[in-house]
C-alpha cells in the first residue's frame, strides 16, 4: 500500500492545475498516483467515517491542515480488491473485479449538508462542487448511520440533486437493530437511486462489497439528478427534501419501525401529560419528603441525644475541670456552639437522604420531565416558560437561581423571575420545616413538609399572575421546546458523588453561617437590656436579643406566633435560614437548661411557646409560622444576588412584596386554622 | 409517504420543517409531542429540529438543571451562574424560534 507522507500543499484551498485534482493535491506524492481515481469519504459527524477510512487505508495515513485553512484532512491509498461475487450492485460490470485498483481516498470533514456553517463544512462543499468539474472527486462514499438515517440523508438528497456520483455506506446497522428497526439496504438503494452497501468498518465486514460497488460506480456514467422544486423559497426546498427523506426512510425501514415506542416514550406519555403529569410529580415529591422524614427521623433523634447528652455533658465537665464552669465561656461553648452546631449536624442524615433521592430522580431523567410539567404550567398562566429553570434551581438554593435568571433574554422577564425565586422553598428552609413537622405533626411530618412545597408553588403562581396582571402586562411569551433525555438506571457513582458534593456544600456554608450567627446571637443574649444584670448573666428575655424581639413580636400576634422566642428566630432567619434552628436551640438552652446544664427538650419548649402565643391553637400557629418562614426574605445572600441582578429598587420592592405576602398568608392561615383546629 | 404518518396531516407530510416550526410557535414542549401532533415520525421531527437549529431558524440553548457541583451551600458565595450541572449528569436543551422566524 502506497502511503504518502507529505501534507497537502495547495496554494488555494480548492483549486489547482487541471492535471491534478484539487481534492487530492500534494506536492511530494499523490496518493495512488495522478491517474488513480479519487474517492471522497464524506458524511455527517459520528457516522463511522474515520473508522471506515482507517479500515480502508490502513494505519499510515497522511493527516494535515488543508492549505490556507485550519481544517484537518486525511488522505491515503485504498488498494481495493474485490471479487465479483462480493459485489452487491444490481447492474454489476465487475469483469476486472479481481484486479487490484489503487484509489486515492480523501477523508473530508464531516458535514450534514452542502450548506456550510463552519470552515470545515465549507471546505467539504468547495471540494465536492469545485470548478472545473475535472477537479472534483470521481466519486463520493457517503457514510450514513442506520440508527440516525433521517439525519444523514439530507446530504445525500443534496448530492443527488447535483447529479454527483455517490455510493452510500450504511454503518451501525447493529445499533439500529438494538433500537428496534432495521434498514433494508436494497430498498434504500432503490429509493435513493444510488448504490447502498451495508458495512461494519469496526469488524471489517462489507469492505469487499463496498470496493466492488465503488469500482462499478466509477465505471458508470454520471447519474441522473433528483428533481428540485423551482420558483419557491429556501424553506420550501428544504421542506421538500425532508418530505423526500421521510418517504425514503419510511420505505427502507418501515413506518411501524420508525414509530416504535420505547418504554421511555410510553412512560413519558403519562409523566408529561397535562393533567396526570403534575399529579405524578406531586406524588413523587410527596414520597421523597415522606421517605426523608420517616427514615431519617430516628437517626436525627439519636444524634440529638448525643449532642444534648454526652457531648454537652463532656464539655461542661471539661470546662469545669479547667475552671471555666458556670462562666460566659461555658455559655458560649455549650449553649451556643454545641447547641447550635450540634442541632445542624442532626440534620445531616436527613439532608443526605434528601440529596440521594433528588440525585436519583435527576440521574434517572425524571427531573427533566418535571421541568416539562413546570414549564407547561408556567406558560399556561402566562409566565415565561424559560423561567422554570431558575425556579427549579431555587428549590435547592435561591442564590444561584437568582443568577440563573440570566438565561432569560428579556430584562423585564428577568426581573419578574428574580422576584418569584425567593418564594421557592430552599433546602435551608427544609430543615426548619422538618423540625416543625416533627414537633407539631408527628407521623404526618412528611405531609406537612410536602404541603409547604405545594404552597410555595401556589404562591409563585399567585404572585406571578398578580405581577403579570399589573406590572408585566403585554409581555410576549416565547415558545420553548425541551429535548428529553432517555430514562436510565441511576448510577451509584454519580448519585454518591452528587450527594456528597451537595451535602458538603450545604455543611460548609451552613456551618460558617451558624458559627458567626451563634456568636452574634450569644453576644446579643449576653448584653443586658434590663437593669440589675451583668454581661452574660441576664436572662434572654431581658437581654438586647429578647427585648428587640419582644418589641417586634406583636406584629405576629394575629398569626399566632407573637412571642419573642419565635420572633427572634425569624429575625435571625432574615440573615440566613440555616441559622434559624441553631438560634432557637441557643435561646432555649440558655433560657431553660435542664438540671445537668445541657440544653433541654427543644421540641417541648417550642410547642409550649406556640401553645401560649396562639391561645391554645398551636397547630394553626405552627402552620402559619411555616408559611411565613417559607414566603419571607430567604437570606441576605439572596438579597445581594438580587441587588446585583435587578438593582436596588426592585430588590427593595421584592422585600416589601415578600413581607406583605408572608404576613398576610400567615395571618390568614392562623385565623382560618384556629376556627377549624 | 403517507404510510409514515399516523394521523395524516398533509401539510406536515409535505412540509415537515414548516410543521415543526409551527409546533414550536404553538408552544409544544417536547419532540414526542411534536411527533404526535404532526403525525411525523419522531426521527423526522428530531432531524428537522437539528436542521432548523443548524440553519439558524431555531435557537438552541443547553440548560443546566439541578444544583452546581459545589452544592447549594457552595453557591451562596458564587458570583456567576447558571453554574454547570454536576459532572456526568444530563442536561436540557431548550429551543426557541429565531427572531427572524417569529
Amino acid at each position: 500500500m502506497a502511503i504518502t507522507d507529505q501534507p497537502f500543499q495547495l496554494s488555494s484551498p480548492v483549486r489547482l492545475t487541471p492535471s491534478v485534482k484539487a481534492c487530492c493535491n500534494t506536492d511530494g506524492g499523490l496518493g495512488a498516483g495522478p491517474e488513480a481515481p479519487v474517492v471522497a469519504l464524506i458524511g455527517a459527524p459520528n457516522t463511522g467515517k474515520s473508522t471506515l477510512f482507517n479500515a480502508l487505508t490502513g494505519a499510515g495515513v497522511t493527516m494535515g491542515n488543508w492549505p490556507g485553512t485550519t481544517v484537518e484532512v486525511s488522505r491515503g491509498v485504498w488498494r481495493s480488491t474485490a471479487s465479483a461475487a462480493s459485489c452487491q450492485c444490481e447492474s454489476c460490470s465487475c469483469d476486472a473485479a479481481d484486479e487490484p485498483l489503487d484509489i486515492t481516498l480523501v477523508d473530508l470533514p464531516g458535514t450534514y449538508s452542502l450548506d456550510p456553517h463552519s470552515p470545515d463544512e465549507a471546505l467539504t462543499r468547495d471540494l465536492l462542487l469545485g470548478e472545473p468539474i475535472a477537479e472534483r472527486p470521481d466519486l463520493s462514499v457517503v457514510t450514513c448511520d442506520a440508527a440516525r438515517l433521517t439525519s444523514c440523508l439530507y446530504l445525500v438528497a443534496q448530492l443527488r440533486e447535483r447529479g454527483l456520483p455517490i455510493v452510500v455506506a450504511l454503518t451501525m446497522a447493529d445499533v439500529a437493530a438494538k433500537r428496534g428497526f432495521e434498514v433494508d439496504a436494497s430498498a434504500l438503494a432503490r429509493e435513493l437511486d444510488c448504490p447502498v452497501v451495508a458495512i461494519d468498518p469496526r469488524r471489517r465486514n462489507g469492505l469487499e462489497a463496498l470496493a466492488a460497488t465503488v469500482r462499478d460506480a466509477l465505471a458508470q456514467p454520471e447519474p441522473s439528478r433528483r428533481p428540485v422544486p423551482e420558483g419557491v423559497d429556501e424553506l420550501a426546498i428544504e421542506d421538500e427534501r425532508f418530505a423526500w427523506i421521510a418517504h425514503v426512510v419510511d420505505v427502507a425501514s418501515g413506518a411501524a419501525a420508525q414509530n416504535t415506542r420505547t418504554w421511555s416514550d410510553k412512560v413519558d406519555r403519562w409523566v408529561t401529560a397535562p393533567v396526570i403529569g403534575p399529579l405524578i410529580f406531586l406524588a413523587v415529591m410527596w414520597v421523597v419528603f415522606q421517605l426523608t422524614t420517616s427514615v431519617a427521623a430516628p437517626l436525627q433523634d439519636l444524634l440529638d441525644g448525643v449532642f444534648a447528652g454526652p457531648v454537652s455533658a463532656a464539655a461542661v465537665w471539661l470546662l469545669t475541670t479547667v475552671g471555666l464552669g458556670d462562666t460566659w465561656v461555658q455559655g458560649l461553648i455549650v449553649d451556643g456552639l454545641i447547641a447550635g452546631v450540634g442541632m445542624l449536624l442532626t440534620f445531616v442524615p436527613l439532608m443526605a437522604l434528601m440529596f440521594v433521592l433528588l440525585a436519583v430522580l435527576e440521574d434517572s431523567g425524571y427531573l427533566a420531565r418535571a421541568a416539562v410539567v413546570t414549564d407547561r404550567l408556567m406558560r399556561s398562566i402566562g409566565l415565561p416558560g424559560r423561567a422554570f429553570l431558575p425556579l427549579i434551581v431555587g428549590y435547592g438554593c435561591n442564590v444561584p437561581a437568582i443568577s440563573g435568571t440570566r438565561i432569560l433574554p428579556n430584562a423585564r422577564q428577568r426581573i419578574l423571575t428574580a422576584l418569584l425565586v425567593p418564594f421557592t422553598s430552599c433546602t435551608a428552609r427544609l430543615t426548619v420545616f422538618v423540625m416543625m413537622g416533627a414537633i407539631f405533626f408527628g407521623p404526618y411530618a412528611g405531609t406537612a413538609v410536602f404541603a409547604m412545597y405545594v404552597i410555595s408553588i401556589l404562591i409563585i403562581i399567585g404572585v406571578g399572575l398578580a405581577l403579570r396582571g399589573t406590572l408585566w402586562r403585554n409581555e410576549p411569551i416565547e415558545p420553548l421546546v425541551i429535548d428529553l433525555p432517555a430514562y436510565q438506571v441511576p448510577t451509584l457513582r454519580l448519585t454518591a458523588s452528587v450527594t456528597w458534593l451537595r451535602l458538603k456544600g450545604f455543611l460548609q456554608t451552613a456551618s460558617g453561617i451558624i458559627v458567626v450567627t451563634v456568636i452574634g446571637v450569644w453576644l446579643l443574649q449576653s448584653i443586658p437590656a434590663t437593669p440589675g444584670y451583668g454581661f452574660a448573666e441576664v436572662p434572654v428575655a431581658g437581654s438586647a436579643y429578647g427585648v428587640v424581639s419582644a418589641s417586634v413580636a406583636p406584629v405576629f400576634a394575629p398569626a399566632g406566633f407573637g412571642s419573642w422566642e419565635s420572633t427572634s428566630t425569624l429575625l435571625v432567619g432574615f440573615v440566613a435560614k440555616e441559622a434559624v434552628i441553631s438560634s432557637w436551640a441557643q435561646t432555649y438552652a440558655v433560657d431553660a437548661p435542664d438540671e445537668s446544664g445541657a440544653p433541654g427538650d427543644l421540641g417541648a419548649a417550642v410547642f409550649a411557646t406556640f401553645n401560649e402565643s396562639s391561645g391554645g391553637h398551636p397547630i394553626p400557629a405552627a402552620l402559619a409560622f411555616m408559611v411565613f418562614l417559607m414566603a419571607y426574605t430567604p437570606c441576605v445572600a439572596t438579597l445581594a444576588a438580587q441587588w446585583r441582578e435587578i438593582g436596588g429598587k426592585w430588590t427593595l420592592f421584592g422585600i416589601g412584596l415578600q413581607l406583605v405576602v408572608a404576613w398576610s398568608l400567615a395571618v390568614g392561615v392562623f385565623q382560618i386554622g384556629r376556627l377549624l383546629l | 409517504m403517507t404510510a409514515l404518518l399516523k394521523s395524516v396531516a398533509p401539510s406536515a407530510a409535505l412540509a415537515p420543517l414548516s410543521a415543526v416550526l409551527a409546533q414550536v410557535a404553538l408552544g409544544t414542549s417536547t419532540v414526542a409531542e411534536m411527533a404526535r401532533n404532526t403525525g411525523l415520525a419522531e426521527a423526522v421531527v428530531r432531524a428537522g429540529v437539528d436542521h432548523l437549529v443548524r440553519t439558524g431558524r431555531l435557537q438552541a440553548q443547553e440548560l443546566p438543571i439541578g444544583c452546581p457541583p459545589g452544592g447549594c451551600g457552595g453557591c451562596a458565595s458564587a458570583t456567576s451562574c447558571a453554574a454547570p450541572a454536576p459532572d456526568g449528569s444530563r442536561r436540557l436543551v431548550t429551543l426557541s424560534l429565531a427572531r427572524a422566524v417569529l
